[in-house]
């Protein structure tokens, strides 16, 4: 008998062939596209979740030939992700809601949906491979997707099947042709935050909490010995290394360093007050057994920057410290701080704060 | 796999192969437009006052009380919006109905509400029935124009409608029905039940989908809802669907002839279906029994599972039916229906609608009887604690 393989498809290019691929593959595919929150009538078509990229899967497993099912997970990801989402801009952090959907949404909420129609897999359109059971990142490190799939339960990966992982881009594209799947072929790629309808992450926030809420209401610009240097309209607007919409004349470029959200003050400094030797990161999760203080890592403190090298100098329940062999710059609370063995994914962690001064190493 | 099991009936039926000949000439040689003079369009004019004719006989109607239009929507639409408008003037703003409608409805009420009308929904008891109390308050003098479904789409329970007509034609207030699910299954007679207007759609009954009638009694006013020619007495501007007319009246006949049998038959198939499935899912809740129900629509809610999941595993192992209603991108959101009759949210989530029909036999229901069980027992296994 074939295994049932549950393909969370959004329309676009990379989980149509990677449904396609599983096909061919010889799995009994099921597709299924995830309804994670309805903007009504107002917002024009989204390259992703929107009604046509719905009907766009659907018709991708027609032509398939497998089911196809629509899957209402709208109020549980407002739940874990649009809510978390808010609450931690309002804290004056930058989140990463597309690590949250993954660890809540596609590889918890939907593989309680995969096992209720008895799927033995659960199957993405993610660039990351799965290689002996453990998660390694994509092939092409131009599209790598690793750095967003550190939260997913560990017990899960046994189940998980990333058909596109070992390709670039581009051969999926040229996959999808291949397999005349012409309608999504060439789609464009999506950017944005799914749920954030024209790229403006704080109408979401206003939305939520008001347009009066703290985040989005005015505060000092300030330097690291307090100096108020000007104004800003809301901290929700600001990430640490965020250079855009600051006040010039100093010389130099100056770059956010901080965030404190109680005073509502964005605190602004030169590159090199960006510059960090320690990461400490909570909500941890592991992929693997958690290796040993002292251990040499690679870490990796944002999507697309490049690894950096460090110890793990300390571990107590979900929170761990990492000493940076060199100073990394912009660590950003609320990102993710993901660690690797080479190209395998060890677990991460949110970012709770850099840390200038070299952490004492673990004896 | 076994043969599949289509127990969504009351979603859509598959065209009856007597409707589908009826209709076949009028795609071929007799292609004419029944407004044309000459020899083509005579006989397309011919076929579609004889279809009016034969629409007409069913519900006990005169065939110039028959309007088609494109579907249920249309007619319950232009039974709501179009009397409200022709009404306005008479110091009647208020448009009355109950929250059990279809969408059809309830989207034409609220459109009323936007145009400046007065929104009112009746309240219903646990089994979806108006309340009388609330008939009572509710359909004074200002209202304009009553709104009733027969048969509920999602629940199958019976209003009582000739009593509702009878009151709203006591204060003046234009009646309507919808009974797209009810034509077929109940008795309908406009000589004996004083309603004004009432839709029923073809799709539901063995006929293709994009045909409905609005019947419409005689003096009822009523303003057209598109403009254009003087086809249907300017009612219903544009080319008439003749084809389709015609198999809505073929289909329409052949459910008024089958009907008592059909009842009963499906009645009994549905009946069995209940009673084996509370004997091995003795918590599963019934919704709307104990009142009148038309024979083909059951809803069972299951403590334990939930309606999405469940409706994916029965198409899996081949078998159809359907749960609340489907937005636009095909997923489900909860049941307005089981909402309003007080269901809690939680039974409601579990709720499964199987509706019978031309395709279910015997070995339809053995098979559900079969597999639902199973799959229940599985998704309370794996239900978190």
């Amino acid at each position: 008998m074939r295994e049932r393989v549950l393909v969370a498809m959004s329309g676009g290019v990379d989980s149509s062939v990677a449904a396609a691929l599983l096909v061919r593959q010889g799995y009994d595919v099921v597709g299924a596209t995830m309804k994670l929150f309805c903007h009504g009538d107002d917002v024009p078509d989204r390259p992703c979740c929107s009604l046509d990229s719905v009907n766009d899967a659907r018709r991708i497993c027609e032509q398939l030939g497998v089911p196809h099912y629509v899957l209402n997970l709208e109020s549980a990801f407002g739940h874990d992700v649009v809510r978390d989402f808010v609450d931690e801009y309002a804290r004056g952090r930058t989140p990463i809601p597309c690590v949250r959907c993954n660890t809540f949404t596609k590889f918890r909420d939907l593989v309680r949906k995969a096992d209720a129609i008895d799927a033995r897999w659960i199957a993405t359109g993610h660039y990351a491979r799965m290689i002996d059971g453990a998660l390694h990142r994509g092939l092409d490190p131009a599209k790598d997707q690793s750095y967003f799939l550190w939260g997913i339960d560990r017990n899960v990966l046994s189940r998980m099947l990333l058909p596109v992982g070992a390709q670039t881009k581009a051969q999926t594209r040229a996959v999808a042709h291949e397999l005349g799947l012409e309608l999504i072929a060439e789609k464009r790629e999506s950017q944005d935050i799914c749920f954030v309808p024209d790229g403006d992450h704080t109408r979401i926030i206003a939305r939520q909490l008001g347009a009066d809420a703290p985040a989005l209401s005015r505060g000092p610009i300030v330097r690291r010995d307090g100096t108020v240097v000007g104004e800003h309209e809301g901290f929700a607007r600001y990430t640490v290394g965020q250079r855009r919409g600051l006040p010039g004349g100093f010389g130099e470029p100056m770059f956010v360093v901080a965030i404190e959200p109680e005073s509502r003050t964005v605190v602004i400094g030169p590159r090199e007050e960006l510059l960090g030797r320690g990461v400490v990161a909570r909500e941890v999760n592991w992929l693997v057994d958690p290796p040993p203080l002292g251990t040499e890592l690679s870490v990796q403190i944002r999507h697309r920057s490049r690894a950096a090298s460090g110890v793990l100098v300390r571990r107590d329940g979900g929170e761990v410290e990492l000493a940076l062999d060199e100073p990394v710059s912009a660590i950003s609370p609320g990102q993710s701080m993901v660690l690797y063995d080479g190209a395998r994914v060890l677990g991460g962690g949110v970012i709770e704060r850099g840390r200038r001064a070299l952490p004492v190493r673990a004896a | 796999m076994p043969e599949p099991v289509y127990l969504d009936h009351a979603a859509t039926t598959p065209v009856r192969e007597e409707v589908l000949a009826a209709m076949l000439p009028f795609f071929g040689p007799r292609f004419g437009n029944p407004s044309s003079v000459h020899r083509w369009g005579r006989e397309a004019r011919t076929a579609l006052d004889e279809a009016r004719e034969r629409v007409g006989r069913c519900l006990g109607a005169s065939p110039d009380e028959v309007v088609f239009t494109s579907c249920g929507t249309e007619a319950d639409n232009m039974a709501l919006i179009g009397v409200w408008r022709a009404r306005r003037d008479e110091g009647r703003r208020a448009a009355v109905s109950t929250p059990i409608e279809h969408k059809a409805v309830l989207g034409a009420l609220h459109q009323v509400s936007k145009e400046g009308g007065e929104e009112r929904l009746l309240a219903v008891d646990a089994s979806g029935q108006v309340t009388a109390a609330s008939a009572e308050s509710l359909l004074r003098d200002d209202v304009a124009v009553c709104s009733v479904m027969w048969v509920n789409n999602e629940i199958g329970t019976v209003q009582d409608v000739p009593a509702l007509a009878q009151r709203a034609k006591e204060r003046g207030i234009v009646f309507h029905s919808d009974a797209v699910q009810a034509f077929g299954k109940v008795a309908i007679d406009a000589r004996s039940t004083p309603f004004d207007m009432l839709s029923i759609s073809g799709h539901k009954i063995g006929a293709p989908k994009g045909i409905g009638a609005l019947y419409l009694r005689r003096g009822t006013p009523m303003e057209a809802l598109m403009f254009g020619g003087a086809q249907d007495r300017g009612r219903r501007p544009g080319t008439e669907n003749v084809a389709m007319a015609v198999g809505l009246a073929c289909a329409a006949e052949l459910a008024v002839a089958e009907r008592e049998e059909e009842v009963q038959r499906l009645g009994a198939l549905r009946d069995r279906l209940e009673a084996s499935l509370l004997a091995r899912v003795p918590d599963a809740v019934i919704h709307g029994r104990g009142v009148p129900r038309a024979p083909h629509v059951t809803n069972i809610s299951i403590p334990g599972t939930e309606s999405e999941s469940m409706l994916i595993a029965l198409d899996l192992r081949g078998i159809a039916c359907s749960a609340g209603s489907a937005c636009q991108s095909g997923s489900i959101n909860p049941s307005h229906v089981l909402e309003a009759i007080g269901v809690p949210a939680d039974v409601a989530k579990s709720a499964l609608r199987l509706s019978l029909g031309a395709l279910t036999t015997d070995a339809s229901i053995d098979r559900v009887v079969e597999v639902l069980p199973m799959l229940v027992e599985k998704a309370r296994r794996l239900a978190p604690a």
